[in-house]
């Protein structure tokens, strides 16, 4: 605490103003020890060859990244943390703009928006560990989903989902797009309706059809929000880890199809020996993947502005919270 | 087609979509829920709607092979309310510090911490373990902790909502009358911010209640599992043929917040929108 002494009070600006310093220095001094060392020490490491097993290490340069280039599962987790992030991300801003759009339209005027709206977020707040095993309990073998298209007579035989690749990743992408259609509903629906309402009347009165609204008016003031939604579901859907850790047995299984980097990662710190090196170079190629993908969303859809490290700022300062 | 015909259509065209997918969020949820209560020959029988009455053997099933719910329950519970207190209070007194004073590197700190919204963060995990085990912290439950002490998505928020409620005239009267500054932060500003700090509360609670990634990596000891933790092993070969006790599992440890949301589900909904789009 500060001493309360006359003096401190009755001065002005410049005394105050250390609170400034005082009060944000807990999150620099966190921030410093418990985000940035961190990141720092990451990628120290993954220069060098240490492991869980043993005490000594050395450092070896670029040589875990020179494997890693070489190392078909890299790839091949890249490719799928890409495509499966696509797969849900598209269906995801698309029926989440359809269902905004029903919900803001003055003609159609759809009764009890808050519930819907309600109902289509629970799935979000919900823990991703009891998602996952509760799917994998619906779509194994004997479960639920099996019973009821074998006896409705859908199907003729009982689908063994998590042995086929392109089912896994299909189940992977509907629980994903399940869980966050919802969020991104509520993030449209604040941004279209925050747009003034004249645009809509004048365009009305010049005899625009809905579609030219949606197209004229709509999509380009929206822009910022839609910017926000797509860099922050791009910087998750590159960490995506516990729905494919989960789903299967936590090797992306089958055949890897659900291997994300991110589950890479930690196979590779979890492994016999602990490569902390190795993983630690995952770790550090995810980083720089997501850090340039993410400017060049911004930069791609901010075209005008001439500097778009400026031009991110302004988009996260209209953004909105994702705890 | 007349302009009300076509309206009345397309109303009877979006409900019907509005249903499905309504079903298609509830169902699964409602399935798993009602399988809690059933007996696994039951649940193998097929689906249903109606709940069983076979939860009390669910129960003892589940507790009685090693999956010690109130202690995970506990665990959680003791994580998310510690790091629920630190992030509202740190960032609400960042947050505070860039509306009211103005101070030298004000604005540069301010735009850095938005751009940290934007940064992967688990991929440092390694690193934070390394440097954690050097100070013999694994299965500690700090290093799950005080990292809320920096909390950008909070701060952010923090910040909107500070805008919008704390006004400076107070601020100087406080000052004029000789309230100190952490004597206006403390009795002033978050009395004022307390429907803010409660929205925020609730995702910073959320966040840690639901986060499996880094308590895995971090905690090894069974007893210090966390409830995600122990939801994943439910998986396992323990309960491989127990569906009614690994249904049980997976409903015990959402209804919590479920509950919660049913109360407030508003303040929930509206938390998002608002950091959403500034007015």
């Amino acid at each position: 605490m500060t001493p309360k002494t006359s003096g401190r009070k009755s001065t002005g600006r410049i005394n105050k103003n250390f609170y400034g310093y005082l009060f944000t220095a807990p999150f620099i001094i966190g921030f410093l020890l418990f985000s940035l060392y961190p990141l720092i020490y990451t990628f120290y490491l993954s220069i060098t060859n240490m492991t869980l097993m043993s005490r000594s290490y050395e450092v070896i340069g670029l040589e875990n990244f020179t494997k890693l280039f070489s190392d078909k599962y890299f790839y091949q987790a890249l490719g799928n943390t890409w495509k499966l992030w696509l797969l849900n991300f598209i269906p995801q801003i698309g029926i989440a703009m359809l269902l905004a759009v029903w919900f803001t339209n003055n003609r159609l005027k759809i009764k009890f928006t808050g519930v819907w709206r309600a109902v289509f977020y629970l799935p979000n707040l919900l823990m991703p560990a009891t998602i996952a095993v509760m799917f994998f309990s619906f779509f194994s073998l004997y479960g639920p989903v099996n019973q009821f298209t074998v006896r409705a007579g859908i199907i003729n035989d009982a689908i063994d989902f998590f042995r086929s690749n392109g089912w896994a990743q299909t189940i992977l992408v509907f629980v994903q797009w399940w869980m966050w259609f919802g969020s991104t509903l509520i993030i449209l629906m604040a941004g279209m309706t925050s747009i003034s309402p004249t645009y809509y009347e004048a365009a009305m009165v010049d005899g625009a059809s809905a579609w030219n609204m949606f197209t004229r008016i709509t999509l380009p003031l929206l822009k910022p929000v839609l910017v926000y939604t797509m860099v922050t579901s791009l910087v998750g859907g590159m960490q995506m880890f516990d729905i494919p850790y989960m789903l299967t047995d936590g090797r992306g299984s089958p055949n890897g199809s659900i291997m994300t980097m991110n589950v890479l990662m930690y196979m590779k710190f979890a492994s016999n020996k602990g490569h902390i090196g190795a993983a630690s170079s995952v770790g550090v190629m995810i980083f720089i993947i997501t850090c340039i993908a993410a400017l060049l969303v911004i930069k791609a859809l901010s075209e005008r502005e001439h500097k778009p490290g400026k031009r991110a700022v302004k988009v996260f300062a209209k953004g909105d919270l994702k705890a | 087609m007349s302009y009300n015909t076509r309206t009345i259509l397309m109303r009877i065209f979006v409900y019907t979509v509005l249903v499905i997918i309504f079903v298609v969020c509830v169902l699964p949820l409602w399935i798993m829920l009602v399988n809690a209560t059933r007996s696994t020959s039951e649940i193998q029988q097929g689906i249903s709607l109606i709940p069983g009455s076979n939860l009390l053997v669910n129960w003892n099933t589940l507790t009685g092979r090693g999956f010690n719910i109130v202690h995970g329950l506990f665990n959680s519970t003791v994580i998310s309310v510690s790091v629920t207190v630190l992030t509202v209070y740190f960032s609400m007194m960042f947050a505070y510090a860039i509306h009211v004073y103005d101070f030298s590197y004000k604005k540069f700190i301010y735009a850095f911490v938005v751009l940290l919204v934007m940064v992967p963060t688990q991929v440092s995990v390694i690193g934070f373990y390394r440097y954690m085990a050097a100070f013999h912290l694994t299965n500690s439950y700090l290093p799950l902790i005080l990292p809320a002490i920096a909390a950008p998505s909070a701060i952010f928020f923090a910040k909107q909502y500070l805008e919008s409620v704390v006004v400076k005239e107070l601020i100087d009267a406080a000052r004029i009358d000789g309230c100190g500054e952490l004597g206006i932060f403390h009795r002033i500003m978050l009395p004022i911010a307390k429907p803010g700090a409660f929205t925020l509360g609730i995702f910073a609670f959320v966040g840690s209640w639901n986060n499996f990634f880094t308590p895995f990596i971090m905690i090894s000891k069974m007893n210090k599992y966390t409830l995600p933790m122990l939801v994943q092993t439910l998986r396992g070969d323990t309960y491989r043929t127990e569906y009614g006790s690994i249904y049980l599992g997976l409903a015990v440890s959402i209804i919590p917040i479920i509950i919660v949301y049913a109360i407030f589900s508003k303040y929930i909904v509206n938390g998002i929108a608002m950091g959403a789009v500034k007015e």
